[in-house]
């Protein structure tokens, strides 16, 4: 057996580990998948639609998917394989992993870079510190879900309601704050938005002028790779 | 064919059952992995370890599951268990409520967002477990200049993407007016901005306040009818 910091965390008990947490958590979302797909088909929509609808998901999906999986690379230099990848599967967010990490380290007195000579006892204090602090939303979820959903239910039963008007403003809350970020960060975040925004808009217009649906599907996918390597090109530009 | 209770029910139920076992599962990876090595942590270790991060992250946490539950619906459950919520979740669940032009709040826009989240998460996962297998030849790619800074522009690229759709109303509900809520919270953001600090590291947080802030401002402008709900005839589905 390898007993060094990198032999032990890519170990294969913490992939076994690791593997049965992964495979429940797809299997659970095939679960809700068929679930949400025998519903919608007794709510009227078709099988075509459907397909439709997880054709359209599968592609806008895969380019986020992409940014996660190089989440993947920065942590694994430092937490090994197998942990990066349960906290990225698994309720986590690339963003939050890599902060967590490295708050939890410095907390310890060790930079994060440092963490392969320091030990595995720090290791597996990094683990639970960064499953504690995910998990806080999953309890709430747990015991306050079904409450908190009957709340939204009966906002957007009454179709004149205000409960109607302040469901579509979540969204608006939302842009309302991450806009003003964006636009002051600087300015190639501010010519990707645009860069991004601009596809997004001609391509609209191209299916709506020459009827061309199947193009509607690509959009978002398309978008998200033009705003992303024009990010490249406005760098390249703007330094 | 079940009443929309009853299938929030059931849903409710499996998602319930699903978070706890994913947590007991969770829990259980440092708790085995560490137990084998004889490395579990004292109390005080992990107090210090976590005291900075617990005390940033859990109100946003706790917060996040009053601010995304209106957006997801029944496929909050599912949302939170396999995460990645506004890089990937919040414009795929947009995405798909659009292509179906479904009216948010109703039993259509409900279903199609289940079925949208179930099956990225599927995907993002079978990408994961590639980057994993992959790890070694794929580095020299992934860790490029040209791909890490395109990927630290996902957000704005989304966004970008997203603004337009999320500015207009689908469905044959229609929010007319609503921009003008988010306007008031926009420039207050943009001013902090500018003659403050950038708050785009601390979005987690602020996302508490301005929820509430841009629905209080709707409320006001519903009751003085600057935003109306329209009702539009349903055209075939």
């Amino acid at each position: 057996m390898d007993d060094t910091f990198f032999g032990i965390v890519n170990s294969g008990l913490l992939y076994l580990l690791v593997g049965i947490v992964i495979v429940f958590v797809v299997l659970l979302s095939l679960l809700f998948a068929k679930k949400a797909w025998n519903r919608a088909l007794e709510l009227g929509y078709t099988k075509a639609q459907l397909k439709k609808v997880i054709k359209s998901t599968s592609i806008a999906t895969i380019v986020p998917s992409l940014a996660i999986v190089i989440g993947l690379f920065a942590l694994a230099p430092v937490l090994g394989n197998a942990w990066p990848w349960l906290r990225l599967s698994v309720i986590g967010s690339v963003t939050y992993e890599l902060m967590a990490a490295d708050m939890a380290s410095s907390s310890m007195g060790v930079a994060l870079t440092d963490l392969p000579t320091v030990g595995i006892d720090a290791f597996v204090n990094i683990m639970f510190v960064m499953t504690v602090g995910i998990s806080a939303g999953m309890f709430v979820l747990l015991f306050f879900g079904e409450k908190i959903q009957k709340g939204i239910g009966s906002m957007g039963k009454n179709r004149k309601s205000f409960g109607v008007v302040a469901l579509e403003c979540f969204m608006i809350g939302l842009l309302a704050t991450f806009l003003p970020a964006f636009f002051t960060k600087g300015v190639v975040s501010v010519l990707t938005f645009f860069t991004s925004s601009v596809i997004t808009i001609t391509m609209g217009l191209i299916v709506l002028k020459y009827n061309i649906k199947w193009l509607k599907d690509f959009i978002l996918a398309f978008a998200l790779i033009g705003g992303m390597a024009s990010s490249v090109l406005w760098t390249g530009l703007l330094g | 064919m079940k009443t929309r209770e009853q299938f929030q029910k059931e849903m409710n139920k499996l998602g319930r059952i699903g978070i706890l076992i994913t947590l007991i599962l969770l829990f259980s990876v440092p708790l085995i992995f560490g137990i084998y090595h004889n490395a579990i942590p004292t109390f005080k270790d992990f107090i210090l370890a976590a005291s900075g991060l617990l005390v940033l992250f859990v109100p946003i946490a706790i917060s996040e599951v009053f601010i995304y539950t209106p957006i997801f619906g029944s496929a909050t459950y599912i949302t939170f268990i396999t995460g990645n919520i506004m890089n990937l979740k919040v414009p795929i669940a947009q995405n798909a409520q659009e292509l179906m032009e479904t009216t948010k709040g109703t039993d259509e826009s409900d279903v199609i967002t289940t079925l949208a989240i179930s099956v990225s998460a599927i995907i993002t996962i079978i990408f994961i477990a590639l980057g994993v297998i992959l790890l070694v030849p794929l580095e020299p790619i992934m860790t490029s200049d040209a791909i890490s800074t395109a990927s630290s522009y996902v957000l704005p690229a989304l966004f970008g993407a997203l603004v337009i759709g999320l500015l207009k109303s689908t469905g044959e509900i229609r929010v007319k007016g609503k921009v003008k809520a988010g306007i008031i919270p926009f420039i207050v953001l943009f001013l902090v901005n500018i003659f403050v600090m950038n708050t785009y590291d601390y979005s987690g947080i602020l996302l508490i306040v301005m929820i509430p802030f841009t629905v209080f401002i709707a409320w006001i402008l519903y009751k003085k009818e600057k935003i109306t709900i329209e009702i539009i005839e349903k055209e075939e589905k």
